[in-house]
């Protein structure tokens, strides 16, 4: 008789479920379990909603003011990217060449997403629409542009920002596929000679000009202050 | 049959453990959450606010979720709480005076600019100052600050309970 007493045993308690289902009793059970899942989804949100305000969070771009880094024209979709929290609420300094979403200082309802050019204490030489030639970065505040410097809106229009309006640090882009991974920082492409030079290595090469061309506009605190001190000590 | 070793013994109270703290976690950022996007009671202290609220030891209620969900509700008048623009972990308190589009007078007492010098606040910008003019940090000394920073405004006092104030924006124009 028992030749299959693992099935047996496996199907006692289906039988017994469903019997008691027939008297009404298992259908009250279930209906309660359907309420009380999502009663403990709201119970765990403090947690997951925690972990997108202080930690990570995924999140789509939109627009072209970051082009090429990050919606190049040549893309058809708008990338989806990994925002890092913890950077800026951990409170470590923010570094130059850094991509940062922050809140915009004219319209306090929107995102942007704009890179770091100078920190506080460096002198930058601005571009046309600011009226001053050349600006002071002062304490607690940033100087931020986007890449593609006719079609942004950024501290060439509003000036440097304040530390406080900083939300997130862009990490990681994960769609599209063929950008997928950490953002990384430009450097010159190593090449060794009779490698085939494909459009990969031409875009490293034109973001590390652009680099270039950003940084040769910055003079940096501890730069002049060596300045001034040289001078000093010749006067 | 295998002896059950320590870790066998153990594993309910790890388990039971872990998920205590799980639940603790959760109800300290429910709360925390709630602090920064609702608001609720917090103490004032420093000077730059000070015929209107004291030096310390005052409890207030500060709303937040109005600001939140309108935003171009702000009135001139009305006491403000936003983070500091020159130092990013520090929340002040100031009352608004200037709205965008409105031409200021930077400083009326003449000690941190010249008493004629006037500004146009930008969009998106107010300016704000403390009551105590004398000893306040202020729009004189770092200019209109950008609405984003701004977290919500003081609603009430509640602590010394013969001090009890629902603080609104009753500002008064004189027509010229």
């Amino acid at each position: 008789m028992p030749l299959f007493p693992k099935f047996l045993q496996f199907s006692r308690p289906i039988t017994a479920r469903w019997v008691r289902g027939a008297a009404n009793e298992g259908n009250f059970r279930r209906a309660r379990s359907l309420i009380s899942r999502p009663w403990r989804l709201i119970y765990w949100l403090p947690l997951g909603l925690g972990f997108t305000q202080y930690f990570y969070t995924v999140k789509t771009i939109r627009g072209r003011s970051m082009q090429p880094t990050l919606n190049p024209d040549t893309s058809g979709w708008d990338d989806i990217v990994v925002f890092d929290r913890y950077a800026i609420h951990s409170g470590e300094p923010v570094g130059k060449g850094d991509i940062v979403a922050l809140r915009d200082p004219i319209d306090s309802r929107k995102m942007i997403v704009k890179r770091i050019i100078a920190v506080a204490g460096d002198v930058i030489k601005t571009l046309p629409p600011y009226p001053d030639a050349e600006v002071a970065v002062p304490e607690g505040h940033i100087w931020v542009e986007g890449d593609e410097p006719f079609r942004t809106l950024d501290s060439n229009k509003f000036g440097p920002v304040p530390l406080a309006l900083l939300d997130s640090k862009l990490t990681y882009i994960i769609w599209p596929l063929d950008r997928i991974g950490p953002l990384r920082p430009p450097v010159p492409p190593v090449s060794k000679r009779g490698d085939p030079r494909d459009s990969r290595w031409y875009s490293d090469i034109a973001a590390f000009e652009r680099e270039q061309r950003r940084q040769s506009r910055v003079t940096t605190r501890s730069t002049t202050l060596s300045q001034q001190n040289t001078e000093n000590l010749v006067t | 049959m295998i002896p059950p070793s320590w870790l066998h013994r153990a594993e309910p109270t790890i388990k039971g453990v872990g998920l205590a703290c799980l639940h603790l976690v959760n109800f300290g950022l429910a709360f925390h959450l709630f602090k920064e996007n609702v608001g609720g009671p917090c103490f004032m202290a420093g000077p730059s606010m000070l015929p209107t609220l004291d030096n310390s030891g005052e409890l207030v209620i500060e709303s937040i979720l109005p600001h939140r969900l309108f935003p171009n509700r702000l009135a001139r008048g009305e006491l403000i709480t936003l983070i500091s623009p020159v130092n990013p972990s520090r929340i002040i308190c100031k009352r608004v005076i200037g709205l965008p589009g409105d031409i200021i007078c930077v400083d009326p007492t003449g000690l941190k600019a010249p008493s004629t010098e006037h500004v146009v606040i930008p969009k998106g910008h107010i300016w704000i100052a403390g009551d105590n003019a004398a000893w306040s940090m202020d729009s004189r000394d770092y200019g209109p600050v950008s609405m984003a920073l701004v977290r919500g405004r003081i609603a009430a006092r509640i602590y010394p309970f013969n001090r009890f104030t629902v603080f609104s924006s009753a500002a008064t124009y004189i027509d010229q």
